[in-house]
């Protein structure tokens, strides 16, 4: 019995010997992003990160003079993460909401867009409202704003969860959607690649503004994003990166005289 | 020397056909739940997470109707994919070649690619060509067929386990191919296919969770939303986890008890 119980014991003590895994080098800057999400987010013919925010990453980590990481996570897996202290901070093209502001603390804003519709190309949808009928199923990704904004503003809408981007838009070209709601600038890409088979409503029917989400009380590392993003956009940077990534978009938001996100 | 001293912990051990005392069951018991518990407990306590089921309470009715999706489309595919399993185990066995080839081919496919590209070939492309739109329908049939695969090889291991001496005694004594699957292999083959039967059905339950990436609102997606609601992602997988035992449990449970009870008769 005794033996028993000495063993016992050894057992949780070696548990609670074990240190904590943080064996990395302390001044090591780790951004979580899901390089699902081109061009903010990508991956290249390397698999190596890409991508605008890949590139304001790498302008941060240059800026506060820190060596970096970015870890590829799952959107919904961004937030747990961070809270757990496996990425310093997020820069995933997250929008900064209340709900999410609950848990984490946001940087100012560094790009307006807002929510619209990509529909079949001979829907006869013209705007948000008319969606809010059982007949209607309306595809959103998960964990995005545009899957927040069906549940509280289209109760009556079938709403369809989807955990892909592509099986989202596949849902509307298919005819299986009436609508799948997200951000203007991909709804455009979706359209472009589509047009065949779908029709944008760009129209923003919420505005929304991107931040970089970090840590509850990191104020430290908070003030130096701030400063980093305000000495970004005076010296062009952001300019830069719509030139680089998003030429064709730049003009057609031009075009349509919808004002482009930067 | 026939009464060998017992001392120490040798109680805890168990011999071939001898009851282990009630004290030393209690006593393992507790271990094994204790040891559990540090387990499951240390790590939640050292993650520094707060953990918090409050948020979740607003959306319990998620959880049960997801949990009972996942009952219903779990419970059809089981149906159905023993059915499928066994057509194609009896076909991987016919006499004729293109059938066997066909059972083969099938398997091996269906076996060999992953359940998450086949859910989208299927859905997208196959049921959407043959206008099948219903996603529970096609989300179920998906899940049966590749169950069916994995069954059909379990059961023809266990047909092939029972030996060729008893087929020809059947034959002899008249009985039809059907009469000799139904009353000499199927009862025979039944005993020694029972535990990676349960495996695999609990595989089955445990699958039908990928039927969340065509928008099927199961447990696995309804318990992802409320995770992207809440941001309680720990605190919801931690229900959902316990959702999937509450269905996993009884089959186990069931087949220990089948199994015991096939082993009287005999």
């Amino acid at each position: 019995m005794k033996r028993l119980f000495r063993l016992l014991c050894s057992f949780s003590f070696l548990w609670l010997g074990i240190p904590s895994a943080n064996s990395r080098p302390h001044d090591l800057l780790v951004v979580g992003m899901e390089l699902g999400y081109p061009p903010f987010e990508m991956a290249d013919s390397k698999g190596e990160p890409s991508g605008i925010s890949v590139d304001l990453a790498h302008a941060l980590a240059e800026f506060l003079q820190r060596p970096i990481q970015i870890l590829n996570l799952p959107f919904d897996g961004l937030i747990p993460s961070l809270k757990t202290g496996k990425i310093d901070l997020i820069l995933s093209s997250m929008t900064a909401t209340p709900e999410r502001a609950r848990a984490i603390d946001f940087s100012e804003p560094y790009l307006q867009t807002g929510l619209c519709l990509l529909v079949p190309r001979h829907s006869p949808i013209q705007s948000v409202p008319e969606l809010n009928s059982p007949k209607h199923t309306v595809a959103v990704k998960q964990g995005t704003t545009g899957h927040l904004y069906v549940l509280k503003n289209l109760p009556s809408a079938q709403m369809l969860v989807l955990d892909r981007e592509s099986a989202c838009v596949l849902e509307v070209v298919q005819g299986k959607a009436a609508a799948f709601v997200y951000d203007q600038m991909s709804v455009l890409k979706h359209w472009q690649q589509n047009p065949e088979t779908t029709r944008p409503l760009l129209d923003p029917f919420q505005k929304e503004s991107w931040a970089i989400g970090l840590r509850k009380n990191d104020k430290a590392l908070r003030e130096q994003v701030n400063t980093f993003l305000r000495s970004f956009r005076e010296k062009g940077g952001f300019q830069q990166l719509g030139q680089r990534w998003l030429p064709e978009q730049k003009a057609l938001f031009e075009k349509l005289g919808v004002p482009f996100v930067f | 020397m026939q009464t060998t001293q017992r001392h120490g912990l040798s109680f805890l051990r168990t011999r071939p056909g001898e009851t282990p005392s009630r004290s030393a069951l209690t006593l393992s018991a507790t271990l094994a739940a204790l040891l559990l518990v540090a387990f499951i407990a240390i790590p939640m306590h050292r993650s520094g997470i707060q953990w918090d089921f409050s948020g979740l309470r607003e959306y319990w009715r998620l959880y049960v109707e997801g949990w009972k999706t996942t009952l219903a489309i779990s419970a059809a595919a089981l149906a159905l994919s023993t059915v499928l399993g066994l057509l194609l185990a009896l076909a991987k066995g016919s006499p004729w070649l293109p059938i066997q080839f066909l059972a083969r081919t099938l398997i091996e496919l269906l076996r060999g690619t992953p359940f998450l590209a086949q859910i989208y070939l299927f859905f997208y492309i196959l049921a959407h060509s043959v206008h099948l739109e219903n996603r529970y329908l096609a989300g179920t049939l998906i899940l049966s067929l590749f169950s069916s695969a994995y069954l059909a090889e379990i059961l023809r291991a266990g047909i092939e386990s029972v030996s060729p001496s008893q087929i020809e005694s059947a034959q002899a004594l008249g009985f039809t191919p059907a009469q000799t699957y139904r009353h000499v292999l199927l009862p025979q083959a039944l005993r020694s296919i029972l535990p990676p039967l349960a495996g695999q059905f609990v595989s089955l339950i445990k699958d039908s969770s990928l039927l969340s990436i065509i928008g099927l609102n199961e447990l696995t997606q309804n318990a992802k939303n409320v995770a992207s609601y809440t941001f309680s992602n720990f605190e919801s997988y931690f229900l959902l986890a316990a959702g999937y035992l509450l269905l996993t449990l009884p089959i186990a449970l069931g087949t220990r008890w089948l199994e015991k009870k096939i082993r009287y008769e005999n």
